[in-house]
């Protein structure tokens, strides 16, 4: 039986909804239109192959048996040998035409959805969850596909046979048809739909307790040591099994819901039998009908009862399906807000960037996150922002690197505005060194590289040794090729800031922009970080969001943000001697510092 | 016909169906009572065709009443249906019901495994055993019943088709069992084909996880190019490997489809000739018919009961691996109770030697004597022990060699839960579960009243900040609900071990994400719940390391040193080292806020 899928009814389609979708898709499967109109065909052809089976035994019986005539009954035979034979390569072909189309449209589905989502702005990665932009690329894309396996076949071949076999079965005898549509569409058309929904909300049910109940055995599992620590392992077990019995009855209620209606196609398909039985052979004893027909009539219920069953099944699916793509098209939809301007400029090589008066807001808050902020950082000049967390000194950051753009002011680069730039010279002048090193699935090579993919090996090796940590990855047994991802190769956090850093080198920007991590290393590699960073730094101008005394310290000038605002900026001296907020900064610094020298006791 | 086909594939894990059969046993009359129903389904299937054909050949063809033959087999309707649906409501019911208990079987076997087990043992791994893996057994166990059933309608069928006519019977079911054959076959080959597909699935998830969130990299060197190459690698795959699969689907699909109907093709062919020459009535012809279209579900039905059983073998055998994993810390046999009354909380560590890999060891011949109710400060570099201490006190794991104990009593012959009722860590890194704030923090004593609770809350400094959340003691947090911050979190943990009040309690670097002048507020709290409580504190921040009575030096897997705080400051110069490294990283920002 088909997984059944399911909808939440939030997330149904209207019929204007359902129609965009459609054509969208019609669309978007342009380039496998000849395989889907082959698809189609095949799936006529082996339709009529179902069909003709019943036929012909009605053809033999009659013409041949009833008439006592071999010569038909031996046409008949061989009719269905051709039949069977012609169906089987029918039906090979409609698998595999099917399955191309399909297939070639969720791959183009994927490429498409993440060329547009990689295309969006960081603000968009901020208001979307993860998981959630992962769950379009992975679950949705994969629920179509399983309907492109196993439904989409059956979904049309099934509505297809059950049309022709009503037309064949009115064909044969209207009178028969009529008392068993008479009978069978009633009872089994509302079961069908009842079913359909029950099972729905069912499932739905059922989906939303396997998730609690999986996160629970999930806390369990992870939070085992403070469950042992406090010996509560019992309780723990207790409200695992409250959860997990739910889930149990709610598989109880689904079963039940397909039960009966299982029950009831059961009852119903020998029902039929009886009625065909009884109304058929009243018919035949009038003359109006041939044996025969009775007898195709019984071989051909089940073309009526498979048909209904899968369809009521599948329902569900294909609206769930329909509710992805939905979903998928939005998102394709969506137009990047940080975006390259049509006729991008180069930016010159060297020059001051510069914030006029910048303010910003992140999406759906009133209050702005930065508010009127100019701020220059001369050629080789490093200034830090310092302030208390949540002040604006990350988004100040953000703003100088056009990670996004500004909600009012600009930026500018040697006196363009960056939002002229190409994407492409404004990160190769600026570039922005995250406070964790994110490594990506691959060698340390790929994940150095990332930065300039055309680099050469002896490029990367460069950048290593430009900020002197080639011989760190060197003493790895696999040097630089080694698969960050493997068992055993786990990266240092102080290697993986390494990795960020030569990322860094190896694009040679005019200007790095830093955000310090606050994560502490061991005192061995820190020193090598440390060092690193310092060479990194050196005759390139520096914004570095600063976690630490030392590095404020080093900085030419800092700069104190709070509330939003730019409340003080100068070197430490000047702003020491101010007495204002980088005073009080300081002095809260030093206070909690341990009074602690080396040397001190001597 | 289950038992034999599940022993054959079974040899090397016949402890998995062992483990299957002792749950079964207990659920034997529900599964009893699913077989006795499906024979019955069974049998009221099984008469239609003989019902109809003799319908045609009295009735029809002949001078008989159609209304008594079409009501006999309305009746036959009514008794299918009703053990169909029956038959499928036990065959889940009792299937769910073996899922269910097996997985709190799993649930309770794993919470008691011991901490080095979960250290080597990926959550991932052990969620798939409680999930897909009993999937894969629960999808075998509904079949037990269901194919019980079918086997008795073939059989029945066999032998009324050979009693009628014995070569016809044998030419029309010659390819029958190739259906059974194809099936079991398909199964086999799908299986790896729809694993392939999954793999390649998840590759192309790890890109997409990856490029969410590295996606301040991407951004960081606009390196969009080499994410968008290695994402079309992947979806290539996947197109490769599903086509594969369609591949296999279409050679065996359309073939189950057909070879029913070269049974039907022999009955008209053969049988349509016996009738012409008189030996067969044209309703017995019908009756072979239908009797060859009962047949196809059935026999399919048998090839997948086959492949199915032996996937949920290779799942029990996943599933037995874990539960016949032994918790390498447990219970002794006769526990020893603890001295009460006078001083309690004497803690000492003899000659205690333990690694966390055999020939590594972390601590060597350690000793350390805390008398009750006296605090200690444990002070050393990174991977100095420190936290080993804490964790061997409460038997996270055993020591190699040597003893440790708490009251003159090796803590090896306490009870489990009487040891870490007695014993409270608190850890850096805090796990708080989904559920209210004060039941987080009731968590050691569930029945602790409110005015515990906030008094435990207030000792830790987190009273305050509760009292502003949305729901105050009421709000939900964990990972799906409210976040709170390290330090508030680190705080709630704290107020968590106050609650249990435990004879000694150990502060494992757990004020680390508290703000430094917060930290200060709870120190002063801190005095009171360590008066008179025998406190074991590791920290790096000299002013939490200045709340204990005594500072021990660890270096080298041993004790470098004792003494006060000032002391060793003014003496030692190791001290001095390791205290400079340890708050090198305090930061500004901290200390501003």
């Amino acid at each position: 039986m088909f997984a059944a899928g399911a909808i939440a009814e939030e997330d149904k389609l209207d019929r204007a909804e359902t129609g965009r979708v459609l054509r969208r898709s019609l669309q978007f499967a342009q380039p496998y239109r000849r395989t889907i109109w082959w698809a189609i065909g095949l799936v006529c052809m082996s339709t009529t192959c179902t069909l003709a089976g019943p036929v012909l035994v009605k053809f033999g019986l009659d013409h041949g048996i009833g008439s006592d005539n071999a010569r038909a009954l031996n046409i008949a035979v061989a009719g269905y040998v051709l039949v069977v034979i012609i169906a089987y390569f029918v039906g090979r072909g409609q698998y595999l035409a099917i399955n191309r189309a399909g297939e070639g449209f969720l791959r183009d589905l994927r490429v498409t959805v993440f060329d547009k989502l990689q295309a969006q702005s960081m603000a968009y990665f901020d208001r979307n969850k993860a998981g959630v932009l992962v769950s379009r690329m992975t679950a949705d894309i994969e629920s179509m596909g399983e309907l492109i396996q196993w439904g989409l076949l059956q979904f049309v071949g099934a509505g297809l046979l059950l049309v022709m076999t009503l037309i064949l079965m009115t064909a044969m005898s209207w009178q028969l048809t009529l008392m068993v549509v008479l009978f069978v569409a009633p009872v089994l058309g509302v079961a069908s739909i009842r079913f359909q929904r029950q099972s729905n909300a069912a499932y739905l049910d059922v989906r939303e307790r396997v998730g609690t109940n999986l996160s629970n055995l999930q806390e369990g599992i992870t939070g085992v040591r403070v469950i042992q620590a406090y010996g509560r392992e019992a309780e723990q077990e207790r409200r695992f099994v409250v959860t997990n019995r739910a889930l149990y009855g709610s598989h109880l209620h689904s079963v039940k819901v397909s039960t009966w209606y299982f029950g009831l196609v059961e009852w119903s398909g020998i029902m039929s039998i009886a009625l065909i039985v009884g109304v058929g052979g009243f018919l035949v004893h009038h003359g109006s009908v041939k044996f025969g027909t009775v007898a195709a009539f019984v071989l051909l219920l089940a073309n009526l009862f498979d048909p209904v069953q899968q369809l009521s099944q599948l329902y569900n699916t294909v609206q769930s399906a329909a509710a992805s793509l939905h979903k998928l098209y939005a998102l394709m939809d969506a137009e990047p807000d940080v975006a390259e301007h049509p006729r991008p400029v180069q930016l010159p090589s060297e020059g001051e960037l510069v914030a006029h008066a910048v303010t910003f807001a992140y999406d759906g808050t009133e209050r702005p996150a930065l508010h009127d902020v100019s701020l220059g950082v001369k050629p080789g000049e490093r200034v830090a922002l310092v302030g208390p967390t949540g002040a604006g000194k990350s988004t100040l950051a953000k703003l100088l690197s056009r990670l996004y753009d500004p909600t009012s002011g600009y930026v500018t680069y040697g006196d363009v505005d960056v939002r002229l730039a190409s994407l492409a010279s404004l990160r190769e002048r600026v570039v922005v060194v995250p406070q964790e090193g994110f490594l990506f699935g691959g060698t340390i090579m790929d994940n150095i590289r990332i930065a300039r993919p055309a680099a050469t090996d002896d490029d990367v090796a460069a950048a290593l040794v430009a900020i002197g940590a080639l011989e760190r990855f060197q003493e790895f047994p696999e040097g630089l090729d080694t698969e960050v991802r493997e068992r055993g190769s786990r990266l240092s956090a102080g290697e993986r800031q390494l990795v960020s850093l030569a990322r860094a080198a190896l694009v040679d920007p005019a200007v790095l922009v830093l955000d310090e991590a606050t994560s502490n290393l061991d005192p061995g590699t820190e020193a090598v970080v440390e060092q690193a960073l310092e060479r990194l730094m050196t005759g390139r101008s520096v914004i570095v969001v600063a976690h630490r005394l030392t590095t404020v310290q080093r900085a030419d000038r800092i700069a104190v943000i709070d509330h939003a605002r730019l409340v003080e900026i100068g070197t430490h001296d000047e702003l020491m001697a101010l007495g204002g907020k980088y005073h009080a900064l300081a002095s809260a610094w030093a206070r909690s510092q341990p009074v602690i020298d080396p040397s001190a006791g001597r | 016909m289950v038992k034999r086909s599940g022993r054959a594939s079974s040899t090397p894990g016949a402890g998995g169906w062992a483990l299957l059969r002792a749950v079964l046993a207990e659920q034997k009359f529900g599964l009893i009572a699913g077989m006795a129903v499906g024979l019955a389904w069974s049998a009221g299937k099984v008469t239609v065709p003989k019902l109809t054909s003799l319908a045609v050949d009295r009735a029809i063809l002949g001078n008989g009443s159609l209304a008594f033959w079409a009501s006999l087999i309305a009746v036959m309707a009514f008794i299918a249906g009703i053990f169909t649906a029956w038959r499928r409501w036990f065959a889940f019911r009792e299937s769910r019901l073996t899922e269910t208990k097996l997985r709190e079987q799993l649930f309770a076997h794993v919470l008691r495994l011991h901490v080095g087990y979960h250290d080597h043992t990926q959550t991932g791994q052990l969620m798939s055993r409680a999930s897909s893996d009993l999937l894969q057994i629960q999808g075998f166990v509904v079949m037990i019943p269901i194919t019980a059933s079918n086997l008795a309608m073939v059989m029945a069928i066999v032998v009324i088709l050979f009693v009628q006519q014995p070569m016809l019977a044998l030419i029309a079911l010659a390819p029958l069992p190739f259906l059974n054959v194809l099936a079991t076959r398909f199964s086999r080959r799908i299986h790896p084909a729809v694993l392939a597909v999954q793999q390649e699935q998840a590759q192309l998830a790890t890109v997409v996880e990856e490029s969410v969130s590295g996606v301040r990299v991407i951004k960081g060197f606009g390196a969009h190019e080499v994410t968008a190459n290695r994402l079309r690698k992947e979806a290539d795959d996947i197109r490769t490997v599903s086509l594969d699969a369609a591949r296999v689907r279409s050679s065996f699909l359309p073939a189950l489809d057909l070879l029913p109907n070269l049974g039907l093709l022999a009955v008209l062919a053969i049988g349509g000739h016996r009738v012409l020459n008189g030996s067969m009535t044209r309703g017995q012809m019908l009756e072979f018919m239908q009797y060859i279209g009962l047949l196809i579900f059935p026999l399919r039905n048998l090839g997948m009961t086959v492949a199915f059983g032996q996937r949920a073998a290779a799942a029990l055998l996943r599933v037995n691996e874990v539960l016949t994993t032994a918790p390498a810390v447990a219970d002794p046999k006769a526990p020893v109770t603890l001295p009460e009354g006078g001083a309690v909380g004497a803690v000492r560590f003899e000659h205690v030697t333990f690694g966390y890999s055999a020939d590594s060891p972390v601590l060597r011949e350690f000793d350390l004597t805390i008398p009750a109710g006296a605090s200690v400060a444990l002070v050393g570099g990174t991977g100095g022990g420190k936290s080993t201490v804490a964790r061997l006190l409460i038997r996270f794991y055993d020591v190699q060699s040597g003893c440790i104990q708490l009251d003159g009593v090796d803590v090896r012959d306490l009870s489990l839960r009487v040891l870490r009722q007695e014993v409270s860590v608190v850890f850096e890194d805090t796990f708080l579960f989904h559920d209210s704030v004060g039941a987080n923090i009731a968590f050691a004593r569930p029945d602790a009243p409110q005015a515990d609770v906030e008094a435990a809350a207030r000792l830790a400094g987190a009273h305050d900040f509760i009292l502003e959340l949305p729901d105050g003691y009421g709000t939900v947090i964990g990972e799906r609900g409210y976040s709170l911050s390290g330090g508030q979190r680190q705080r709630i943990a704290l107020a968590r071990a106050i609650v249990a009040n435990p004879r000694v309690l150990v502060l494992d670097d757990a004020t680390s994400a508290v703000d430094p002048s917060k930290e200060h507020e709870i120190r002063e709290a801190m005095r009171t719940v360590m008066d008179g409580r025998t406190t074991i504190v590791i920290a790096h921040r000299p002013g939490t390391i200045a709340l204990a009575d005594t500072v021990v030096l660890l270096d080298d897997g041993g004790v470098a040193a004792t003494g006060t705080h000032e002391q060793l400051l003014a003496t030692n110069e190791r001290y001095r080292v390791v205290l400079a490294a340890l708050a090198a990283d305090d930061d500004v920002e901290e200390a501003v806020s």
